[in-house]
């Protein structure tokens, strides 16, 4: 039979006992960002290696000095080696800024016995790593509605502490979806989550957040129980929330009606994608984590292409 | 009830079993508890009202389970019996049951009890009046009567310990048949013929009652059982062992077990097993030393409750030792005809002979002293003419005692005899037969009423060629046992105090007859030594009854204790009378088994006839309805069909939790703890094993293959510390100036460490710490047993004072308390102790005031003058100082002394090594050199 279950109540929930969460999230965080670590760094040699050398933090290059310049970009020690009066260029900081949201809502906290690990884990995993993966890239990443963006490298401890001080000042439950204004037109965005709202309400969301001309990328993760629906017999299925309860005679015969909707469902998030340039991902829960990041790092790199087209 | 061996006590309560169906519709539209499923996405089909909400069935084994939950509890409430009492076909008049109450009935009577009670019990159901009548009741007049009357009466009844007439019986239910007709029979039968003693057979019996049946309208029902009894038919108490006779009436049934031995007071001496294997009898030989043989009083077939599986045994089951001197000298040259060689042949099959030649004695005491000094009944003297001196009066006090003392004729005593013979004789015999003389030789007499060999056939060929004669003195001829067929007596006797004195007026070679030759020689010998329990009874038999204070005819023995039908000694029943002294059964309502006669020499009645073997009832051929009760005992079952609904009940519960989702977690928890109880189940028998001996370790094995000196690790760490260094330099001391070379001292605890390998042990008496348990006293105690020697220090000798009880002195003795301790004395300028190494005086430590306590010398002979050193048989086994010799010995590793001494110096710290060698060497060459010191006086032997 299988099981299936909502984890504890303290990591779904946003409520009193913050503490507690904090505590949880602080026991979970360390194990999260081993395994990030390493995911990152198979998908970086996994792939191809870096052809540019350096990430210029600082220095870029020393040119001659225009007149009308203000003096204070004068670099006086190169200049003082010969006549010239030479001006110390930094990076050019126009690397891509990439927004990150994962959902934490309550129907994420949950596994299946089938899966690996539960969905809000999987979602964690694979965006600290995304960021992890995109900072040593040179990009800048953000949590949307959280920070700005940021290219340090230790970048996913900063997430984590983030995203652990959020819950603790949290009172209502975390957004299903992004709730923040549009992008600009040159970020990118990568949702992670399980996308169970309508799919209007999704489709609405992208269009919104895409208004300026971000791009996006959306990981619907799902957990295997909820593709194949596997259930038989007399069963009562509830929800995250428990708001609602549904008891069948003969689960067995929902199947087929469910997989259905399902379908559904995600062709209508796909369209919404596709209509806006997005690029729309389905990860399960039983496969590995570095499965999912590899076709999210292939998507990024085919649309630095496409965006320099 | 189809078959099987099936019955319901309430059987109406089966009806609810109809029901069941319609539980099983119920059930079938209840399904359990839906199963709880966590399932975010359900939004999605939220909207989906479900086409079949319609509650899905209870699944089949479920139903399956509580439908038999149900039809369990049903069957239960019925009161199903397994194996139950055969019912009763329903007859018409009164029921009379007839019961076979004798011995064979007695294992089997509670299923005997309980078939009649249940036929007694339905017939009065029935409204039918009932009858009981017993094969024991000689015929009484049987009545009927109601059933709670007669169900009453059953209740009170026992078996009784042997088989009543059946004819009598058969005379009282002819008549009561002819009372009351029609009637029923039952006869609960005991299933054996018992007519080899008898006229009146079982069949004969059932021959009867079957005309009896064919004459009235009489329904008769024969109940036997299949397990026919085991019996005991004799015991004889042979040369090698008991040996107990078993029968049984057919091979079916039980065929091993075992013969239990018991004394007068119900002590369990010995027991044996039997296996009939297909045979109808057995032999079990209990094997027991003579002494405690001729003590045992009862035997008994072990869980076979009846009197016939007791045998008692009296006086004549008991061997006896006889004592047989020859006055034939050392050096026979033909032992095969010797008359020591046909007393023994002759007296072995019932006696144990104890044979002393003259040769074979230590020469300080005589044969006769030297057997009678064996605790023998009867003393055989062949052809010993006088006996003098010491030899004399022991004999004559060994017959006052109450001996037999039977003496043969021969050239010795037809020459010289003194006073312990039964009547005077004449010098120098009578010859018949020879060439001066005109008679022929004599045969015997047969034996008068009066002589203890009455009985015994007189066989013709017996003749006598040469006789010892009596003085005709008056009372000659009450004193004659056995005569020739002219009236000369060939056997006369005469009574001693309590004994008795015998003569045998032939030899007991062929010389003088051909007697010995004969089997009568044989029984005559046996019926003589059978007399030595009480040689009084016998000779007072007529003479001296009138002395008898209880008033029953001559010779008679009263019960004193009597079997009851289980076989258990008890008074005996106001029926029973007295026996003959010669009684020997059939038992009967008068004579039942039992022991009678006076408590001290009882005579046993027993049940069976040594010869007597069980033979089956045989009721072939007439026309009776027969059944056969099964072995089996009627079982309820209500219990076990109630437990096992209980158990369906805890496994519905676990299969409902399952189904709803509820053991979902536990499901590993559950395994955990049901292994846990598997294990728990499985590990019980393990925790009755016997406790292994303990392994030897490394240390014990070293400590066997090299000698080590020991100390016993007191708790105190400086003490111990000390023992260490001291005993490690007095080692390296032994090393160096000895052959011996020990190891390094080994620290041993009493209780846990085995003390045996070491020849010493050193043992400090600290006062502070407790004082070792009992474990560790008794492993000293065997140590010193085993001839090790203990070395207790008390250190105590700058604190000892005059007439005052130091606590470490006080502590040693609370630990030798329990130990054997032999007697101490101060070690004497003479003990081979202070010369096995060094020429010592004193043993001294660290301190040189203390004295030193070694076991105490046998006292040194006044005569052998005085002696450089004199010694006991073995090693002291304890040794007592109060120097603290160890802290004397310690020294550090550089060699350098660890404690101060007093009052010090070098010499002393010598001195006390000296003194710890010694001690070694004395415990490990013993009285060595107390023999050493001849050695000059030997070498000047030897020279000259």
């Amino acid at each position: 039979m299988i099981e299936t279950q909502f984890l504890a109540k303290e990591s779904v929930q946003t409520g009193s006992p913050h503490q507690r969460r904090a505590l949880s999230h602080s026991r979970n965080l360390p194990q999260l960002i081993v395994a990030v670590q390493e995911i990152a760094t198979s998908v970086m040699h996994g792939v191809h290696g870096r052809r540019r050398a350096g990430t210029g933090e600082t220095f870029w290059q020393f040119r001659p000095f225009v007149m009308g310049e203000a003096t204070g970009a004068i670099d006086w020690r190169r200049s003082a080696r010969d006549d010239r009066i030479y001006v110390r260029e930094r990076e050019w900081e126009s690397a891509h800024t990439v927004w990150l949201w994962i959902d934490r809502s309550p129907s994420m906290a949950y596994i299946s016995s089938l899966a690996l690990t539960s969905k809000i884990d999987r979602a964690l995993v694979l965006g600290l790593a995304l960021a992890d993966l995109l900072v040593r890239g040179g990009e800048r990443v953000g949590l949307l509605g959280l920070t700005r963006p940021l290219a340090a490298r230790n970048i996913v401890e900063r997430f984590g502490e983030c995203l652990m001080d959020d819950e603790q000042r949290r009172t209502d439950a975390p957004d299903e979806l992004p709730n923040v204004e549009p992008l600009p037109a040159r970020a990118q965005v990568v949702l992670l989550g399980d996308f169970l709202s309508p799919a209007a309400e999704v489709a609405a969301k992208i269009a919104h957040l895409s208004s300026r001309g971000a791009r996006g990328h959306v990981v619907m993760i799902a957990d295997p129980v909820e593709e194949s629906f596997p259930f038989e017999g007399h069963a009562e299925f509830y929800d995250a929330d428990g708001s609602a309860r549904f008891r069948v005679g003969e689960a067995a015969s929902f199947r087929d009606a469910y997989v259905a909707r399902l379908a559904a469902h995600r062709d209508e998030i796909r369209h919404a994608c596709d209509a806006h340039g997005w690029s729309f991902t389905i990860h399960r829960t039983d496969k590995p984590a570095t499965e999912a990041l590899l076709a999210l790092r292939m998507r990024f790199e085919n649309s630095d292409r496409g965006g320099a087209c | 009830m189809l078959g099987l061996p099936l019955a319901f006590s309430s059987p109406f309560v089966l009806m609810a079993l109809v029901g069941l169906p319609a539980l099983w519709y119920v059930l079938r539209v209840t399904p359990p508890r839906p199963q709880n499923i966590a399932f975010p996405p359900l939004r999605l089909i939220l909207d989906l009202r479900p086409q079949d909400e319609t509650a899905a069935r209870t699944p089949w084994w479920l139903l399956a389970l509580r439908l038999a939950l149900a039809a369990f509890i049903i069957v239960a409430m019925a009161g199903p019996v397994w194996n139950p009492l055969p019912a009763s076909n329903a007859g018409q008049g009164p029921l009379l049951v007839v019961m076979d109450d004798g011995w064979p009935s007695a294992p089997t009577w509670e299923r005997r009890v309980a078939a009649a009670h249940e036929r007694i019990q339905s017939a009065s159901l029935a409204g039918r009046v009932s009858a009981l009548v017993l094969l024991s009741e000689n015929g009484r007049e049987i009545v009927a009567s109601d059933g709670a009357r007669m169900i009453e009466r059953l209740r009170a009844l026992k078996p009784v310990p042997y088989v009543a007439d059946r004819a009598v019986l058969l005379q009282a239910i002819r008549r009561y048949v002819s009372a009351n007709h029609p009637s029923d029979i039952v006869w609960i039968a005991d299933g054996l013929e018992f007519g080899a003693t008898r006229d009146f057979t079982a069949r004969n019996f059932a021959q009867g009652l079957a005309d009896v049946a064919a004459t009235t309208a009489t329904k008769i029902q024969v109940l036997t059982l299949d397990r026919t009894p085991l019996a005991i038919a004799r015991a004889d108490n042979s040369s090698g062992a008991l040996d107990v006779t078993l029968v049984r009436a057919d091979t079916q049934g039980r065929a091993t077990g075992r013969v239990r031995a018991l004394d007068l007071k119900g002590q369990r001496m010995a027991a044996a097993n039997f296996d009939f294997g297909t045979k109808l009898d057995a032999h079990a030989l209990i094997d027991l030393p003579l002494e405690l043989r001729n003590e045992v009083a009862r035997l008994d077939i072990e869980d076979e409750q009846s009197a016939g599986a007791v045998s008692l045994l009296d006086e004549r089951w008991k061997r006896r030792r006889v004592g047989l001197v020859s006055g034939e000298t050392t050096d026979t040259a033909q032992p095969l005809l010797a008359a020591s060689y046909y007393l023994t042949k002759a007296l072995a099959p019932f006696a144990d002979v104890r044979e002393m030649r003259p040769g074979q004695t230590n020469g300080q005491t005589t044969p006769i002293e030297s057997v009678l000094g064996d605790g023998v009944s009867v003393m055989v003297l062949a052809d010993v003419g006088t006996v003098t001196g010491v030899a004399h009066d022991k004999l004559a006090a060994f017959v006052e005692e109450g001996g037999v003392l039977v003496r043969f004729a021969g050239g010795r005593l037809a020459a010289s005899v003194d006073d312990l013979v039964p009547v005077r004789l004449r010098r120098g015999g009578r010859v018949l037969g020879g060439s001066l003389s005109w008679e022929s030789p004599k045969q015997l007499a047969p034996f008068e009423k009066d002589s203890p060999f009455f009985g015994l056939a007189v066989p013709d060929e017996v003749s006598v060629t040469r006789q010892v004669l009596a003085e005709p003195d008056a009372g000659l001829r009450a004193k004659t046992w056995a005569t020739l067929v002219d009236g000369t007596p060939l056997v006369t006797a005469e009574q001693r105090g309590k004994g008795l004195v015998v003569l045998v007026h032939v030899t007991a070679d062929t010389t003088w007859s051909n007697l010995p030759l004969s089997g009568l020689f044989v029984d005559m010998l046996r019926r003589v030594v059978a007399m030595s329990h009480d040689p009084a009874a016998i000779v007072s038999d007529g003479a001296m009854s009138d002395t008898s204070e209880t008033p029953v005819r001559e010779g008679a023995l009263v019960p004193t204790r009597t079997l009851d039908g289980f076989g258990a000694l008890g008074a005996p029943p106001v029926t029973a009378t007295s026996i003959a002294a010669n009684f020997d059964g059939p038992v009967s309502a008068d004579h039942p088994p039992g022991f009678y006669g006076p408590a001290d020499a009882p005579k046993a009645l027993n049940t069976l006839q040594p010869d007597e073997r069980l033979k089956l009832m045989d009721l072939k051929g007439l026309s009776l309805n027969v059944e056969k009760m099964t072995n089996a005992e009627p079982k309820d079952m209500r219990a076990a069909l109630i437990s096992l609904a209980v158990v369906l009940m805890v496994l519905d519960a676990l299969a409902t939790l399952w189904l709803s989702g509820g053991l979902r977690f536990k499901a590993r928890h559950m395994t955990a703890s049901l292994l846990v109880f598997a294990a728990l189940g499985l590990s019980v028998p393990d925790c009755v094993r016997a406790a292994e001996a303990p392994a030897l370790n490394a240390r014990d094995l070293d400590a066997v293959l090299h000698t080590h000196l020991a100390y016993v690790m007191t708790g105190d760490a400086q003490v111990d510390e000390a023992s260490k260094l001291g005993l490690a330099a007095l080692s390296r001391a032994i090393a160096a100036r000895t052959s011996l070379n020990p190891g390094e001292p080994n620290g041993v605890d009493p209780a846990r460490d085995e003390l045996s390998f070491y020849p010493i042990i050193y043992w400090p008496i600290v006062t502070g710490r407790p004082q070792p348990p009992a474990q560790a006293v008794t492993r000293l105690s065997n140590f010193m047993k085993q001839g090790g020697t203990v070395l207790f220090d008390t250190r105590d000798a700058l604190t000892a004072r005059e007439g005052s009880v130091t606590p470490e002195a006080q502590w040693l003795r609370r630990l030798l308390a329990d130990v054997d301790v032999p007697e101490l004395e101060i070690v004497p300028r003479d003990h081979v102790v202070t010369k096995t190494f060094y020429l010592i005086d004193t043993f001294v430590g660290r301190t040189t005031n203390g004295q030193t306590w070694i076991e105490a010398l046998p006292p040194a002979p006044l005569d052998a003058g005085p002696r450089p050193a004199r010694a006991g048989d073995s090693v002291s086994p304890i040794i007592i100082t109060s120097n603290d010799l160890a802290a004397a010995w310690a020294v550090n590793r550089n060699g350098a002394p660890l404690y101060p001494l007093s009052p010090g110096g070098n010499r002393q710290r010598e001195m006390a090594l000296r003194g710890g060698i010694n001690f070694v060497i004395y415990t490990l060459t013993g009285n060595y050199k107390a023999d050493q010191v001849h050695v000059r006086d030997l070498l000047e032997r030897l020279a000259h």
